[in-house]
């Protein structure tokens, strides 16, 4: 079937039109491009397996509490006790909880991501480390000697790079501690460990039914599925929820690969939306080039008929045509693997802003094999798809009637039929590419308007954690919050100060609520609610609007006061009707048997905790006073006065002058901060609506170009029709009403599939039926506007002339 | 006498392409009456089929005037051209034309479909009697893919007489059919003629011109010969 004298005569009629190849082989390139670049984002985002030996078979497992899956070591030791004596299927298993650790040195303390690791973790990922050891059993006993293993950065950064760190001391949350070893560059196991310290759980831990958290890091065995794993998981859960129901309500447990658990809620709906549409997009490339390459086999048809009445066989024809289609679409790669692999390079420096910390160590985007062997899968299929067309086309035509200049009038049926289904999957494809891709950035976009409930200009925010030894008492925690807020507004570059637990826009701790006077039948019935602690005039300071009542105050202070503030939201949900001014509620997940009400002294409106596309953002929120209830982790807003350098230095001075072992970190604007809570949709959505805009171009210039070659094959058809007295109006409107038949036989199948992709992501995004609704209008509007345009514009054309004319028209 | 159906005076027809101008008629003066059967012969490229065009409103003269029936229809407009075209004039052509989706009964019924006078019911009898006509009832229900050339033709020749026109102009329309086909075809023809139907006929064959009463000799777009059946027989 591919001779090479054939490939020789398709380079030649290639090289002949080269407009006309260029327009095919950038089609390819565009259509090629994109899904190989998604595809690869894709893949290192979500499923390739971590760059270690036996890296495939590694998996995390963590909790989830009434289906919200959590990830970073929440599992609480005694389940995971549990999960790792019954889970069948695995071969070797360790734990580790993510923290941070604040690491002074000469030069002022720092913060480092921390990972409390098992004797074991390095050992899951076959890596040892470049200087020193790594974990042994004896240090991840109780009261043995305090070590640590160091990242490599930390090693560059804090010590210079000393090749004699080993058995030097740093003092890491204010206790001095001896550094045992040095792990390789790129190396953040986990997820973005800076440094490592020895897990120290007991036996006793282990089995106690309060103490601790991690998460598990385990190998399957050969043979064994997550989906397995799940299954057990789910079984083991529920036993233990029946077993314990006080402690266990709505806790279960959940499997993911590495890449998988940091992706988050609705991750694979996303995941099934952008492959499903990039793989419709390339399809439309596809049939572009089909029908391009269709319309030539069609003017060359008499050529065609000619060389099988000189005996051609068939099967050199097809394959003269597949070889088109295949210097098309290689060539098409080629330029769309080049071009993916540049995006992808880029793509590295923005997925760093997807994360409020350091991007995950997997996030090395570029050409790999993976890559290399889907682009080798696309290139192959678009081969065939758009060598098809041209070959269904030929397959069995009967070239002794073109030969024969066949009976004139309509198309032949066949041809007809071809077009019709050419527009329909036109229609059809782009409707669903553009009604999914639009929901996402429409969703986008309305997350990105969303109210956080605080005033966000020019405001730099930053973390401090306190060393729970060296702050042990509430009061100590009470004090240092309030002396922090005071003697940082005292600088003349700052000015209004805020301290929060968490900030309007970050996540925050949501145990479950009691009103009182109502009744709740279980654990699992407590509705739940952000709880943030706050220092006295932080809610006005950063904006958040004062319903009724009043914000808190020096009579709030109080380490024995229970006052509490709530957003509009919870007033509405749980005090509907009511003032809710003067009545109680109370913490339910931390009171235990004995309730301590608090006193609702004022409402205010709903801050957003977290992504303002989450579900979580409608979540309702109560605050505290940190007087009455501190905490070890502050967010703390500035209102900036001077230059934020300036700003930056005096908190530092004003956080050293009060303890220097307390370093603050994640220092960053608040307008970044929340510009991240959204980069990484933002970014998706970006790359949605790059879709659709080249599915919009693909599917309008598809169907024009289809429905053009329709009406002037069938020209001679019109002067027949109007010879017969047709006018030009009945004319017009055959071919409108044909048209409307196929947009409606493809735009109703797409806005079904569409649809069904937008529905999802619009749970995924909180945006409702209703923005659904109206984009599948807009989007319906556009492509009836795209198909009614290419049918009118040609009949009109062929309608300029005069009967005759059209009549003669060849 | 009978009453004058087509009267053209001073036609004239040129093509513009490229620069280039193709006279296709200069100054053709023609009357043709009402049960005339005329013939009109010529050379290849003569425009016969330009005058044919012309008289069935499927293209309009650079200059001069046409009267059809007791209208002027040189300045009218595209609708009322296609409605002229519907109710007055009945095509055949050299190819047939036949519309390869519908099947016999349909292309006949095309024409008809397009005025608005007419009850489907209507429609359906004439269908018929049209059919009978040409003897094509038999096949209603065939596509013209399973007729053979001749049988296209007479199908072509109901869809043409089915709504009753004025005059039925025929281009060629024994061209692409054999003798036999050819024979069966002009016989309708003749038949035609014979209940009272006009008929202008462009044909290159001097066998079917002799049927006409009347034959026109086109040279270079301009008449060089009209006789009548009487003339020609009293001239021999
Ligand atoms: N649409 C057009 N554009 C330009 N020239 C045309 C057009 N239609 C016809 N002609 C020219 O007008 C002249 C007359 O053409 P016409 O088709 O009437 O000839 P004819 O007598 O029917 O010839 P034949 O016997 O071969 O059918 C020819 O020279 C032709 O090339
Ligand atoms: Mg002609």
């Amino acid at each position: 079937m591919f001779a090479l004298q054939d490939f020789n005569y398709a380079v030649r009629l290639l090289l002949k039109r080269p407009g006309f190849t260029a327009l095919t082989i950038l089609v390819m390139a565009v259509g090629l491009g994109l899904s190989i670049y998604l595809f690869s984002f894709l893949n290192t985002m979500a499923y390739k397996p971590l760059p270690f030996k036996d890296g495939e078979s590694l998996i995390v497992i963590d909790k989830s509490l009434n289906g919200l899956e959590y990830n970073g070591g929440n599992l609480e030791f005694y389940n995971y006790q549990v999960i790792r004596e019954q889970l069948k299927g695995i071969t070797e298993h360790s734990l580790y909880s993510d923290t941070s650790a604040n690491v002074s040195g000469r030069d002022g303390a720092r913060r480092y991501n921390a990972t409390e690791a098992d004797h074991n973790l390095f050992q899951m990922t076959r890596t040892k480390p470049i200087l020193g050891r790594d974990f042994t059993v004896e240090d991840t006993k109780v009261g043995a000697e305090d070590v640590a293993v160091i990242g490599y950065d930390l090693w560059q950064n804090h010590f210079a790079g000393d090749p004699q760190v080993v058995n030097q001391t740093i003092r890491v949350d204010g206790k001095t501690t001896r550094v045992i070893g040095v792990m390789p560059e790129g190396y953040f196991f986990p997820r973005n460990a800076e440094i490592w310290l020895p897990m120290r759980i007991s036996q006793e831990d282990m089995v106690q039914r309060n103490t601790g958290s991690g998460g598990g890091i385990v190998h399957l065995a050969p043979g064994t599925s997550l989906a397995d794993i799940n299954n057990q998981l789910t079984t083991i859960m529920k036993r233990l929820e029946q077993e314990y129901p006080k402690t266990n309500a709505g806790i279960g447990a959940h499997a993911a690969s590495f890449p998988m658990s940091t992706m988050g809620g609705g991750s694979n709906i996303f995941l099934t939306s952008m492959y499903v549409v990039s793989v419709l997009l390339l399809l439309l490339a596809s049939i572009n080039v089909g029908n391009l390459l269709l319309s030539r086999a069609v003017e060359r048809s008499k050529e065609t008929a000619i060389r099988v009445a000189l005996g051609a066989p068939r099967a050199r024809l097809v394959g003269q045509m597949l070889w088109e289609s295949t210097i098309i679409c290689t060539v098409g790669g080629v330029v769309g693997l080049l071009v993916a692999a540049w995006a992808l390079e880029v793509t590295e420096s923005i997925t760093a802003t997807f994360t409020d910390d350091k991007p995950f160590f997997w996030w090395k985007f570029g050409i790999d094999s993976y890559t290399v062997s889907i682009s080798l899968i696309f290139v192959i299929s678009t081969i065939l798809i758009t060598g098809l067309l041209p070959a269904w086309k030929n397959s069995g035509a009967d070239f002794n009637a073109v030969l024969r200049d066949g009976t004139r009038g309509a198309l032949g049926k066949k041809a007809g039929r071809l077009n019709r289904v050419l527009v329909i999957s036109e229609v059809f494809l782009s409707a669903c590419v553009l009604i999914a891709a639009c929901s996402m950035v429409v969703g986008t976009y309305i997350a990105n308007k969303r109210d956080y409930g605080a005033d966000i200009e020019n405001v730099l925010t930053a973390k401090v954690r306190l060393i729970e030894a060296n702050y042990n008492t509430r009061e100590k925690r009470a004090q240092f919050a309030k002396r922090l807020h005071n003697e940082l507004e005292n600088n003349v570059g700052i000015g209004d100060v805020a301290i929060f637990s968490a900030l309007p826009g970050e996540y925050t701790w949501s145990p479950t609520i009691a009103v009182e006077g109502t009744e709740y039948i279980n654990e699992n019935s407590y509705p739940r609610a952000n709880y943030i602690v706050l220092t006295p005039g932080s809610l006005q300071k950063i904006g958040v609007q004062l319903r009724s009542g009043r914000y808190f105050d020096s009579s709030d202070d109080g380490l024995e006061k229970r006052t509490v503030i709530i957003t509009d939201s919870f007033a509405d949900k749980y005090f509907a009707g009511q003032d809710p001014v003067g009545k109680r509620i109370r913490v339910a997940e931390i009171d235990g048997d004995e309730p301590r009400w608090l006193t609702v002294v004022g409402v205010v409106e709903h801050t957003i905790q977290g992504q303002s596309f989450s579900p979580s953002s409608k979540t309702p929120s109560i605050f505290r006073s940190i007087t009455q209830a501190p905490r070890f982790n502050m967010s703390i807003a500035m209102r900036m006065k001077a230059d934020d350098a300036i700003v930056i230095r005096t908190l530092r001075k004003v956080l050293e002058q009060i303890d220097p072992d307390l370093p603050a970190h994640l220092i960053k604007t608040y307008e970044e901060k929340i510009a991240r809570n959204t980069a990484g949709i933002g970014f998706a959505s970006k790359v949605f609506l790059l879709f659709a805009i080249v599915a919009l171009i693909l599917a309008s210039s598809g169907i024009y170009g289809v429905m053009t070659n329709t009406i002037s094959q069938r020209t001679q058809e019109i002067g027949v029709k109007r010879a017969l007295g047709a006018e030009d109006s009945h004319i017009t409107r055959e071919f409108i009403w044909a048209g409307v038949k196929q947009l409606l036989w493809g735009v109703i199948p797409g806005t079904l599939a569409g649809g069904s992709l937008g529905y999802a992501l619009g749970l995924m995004m909180s945006t409702g039926t209703d923005v659904l609704g109206m984009v599948i209008v807009s989007v319906v509007t556009v492509i009836a506007i795209v198909v009614l345009t290419a049918t009118f514009l040609p009949t009109k054309r062929v309608l300029m002339m005069e009967p005759s004319l059209a009549l003669r028209y060849e | 006498m009978s009453e004058v159906l087509i009267e053209l005076k001073g036609i004239k027809k040129v093509f513009f392409t490229e620069e280039v101008e193709t006279h296709a008629l200069s100054n053709i003066s023609l009357t043709i009456n009402q049960g005339e059967y005329v013939s009109i012969s010529g050379p290849s490229g003569c425009g016969k089929s330009t005058l044919l065009s012309l008289i069935g409103l499927l293209d309009t003269s650079t200059d001069g005037n046409y009267r059809l029936g007791q209208h002027d229809v040189s300045d009218i407009s595209k609708q009322e051209r296609a409605r002229i075209r519907n109710k007055e004039i009945g095509f055949i052509f050299q190819s047939f034309n036949l519309i390869s989706d519908l099947d016999v009964e349909e292309n006949v019924e095309l024409p008809l479909t397009y005025r608005k006078d007419l009850t489907k019911e209507q429609r359906k009898n004439m269908v018929r009697e049209a059919l009978d006509k040409v003897d094509m009832a038999h096949r209603a229900k065939h596509f013209p893919s399973q007729l053979s050339g001749g049988q296209q033709q007479r199908v072509a020749v109901a869809r043409a007489i089915a709504g009753n026109p004025s005059i039925i102009l025929a281009d060629e329309p024994t061209g692409n059919l054999d003798s036999k086909n050819a024979d069966a075809v002009m016989e309708l023809l003749d038949k035609l003629h014979a209940e009272g139907a006009t008929i202008c006929m462009v044909t290159h064959d001097p066998r079917s011109a002799e049927r006409a009463d009347r034959s026109i000799e086109v040279l270079d777009g301009q008449v060089i010969a009209d006789q009548s059946k009487q003339s020609r027989t009293v001239a021999a």
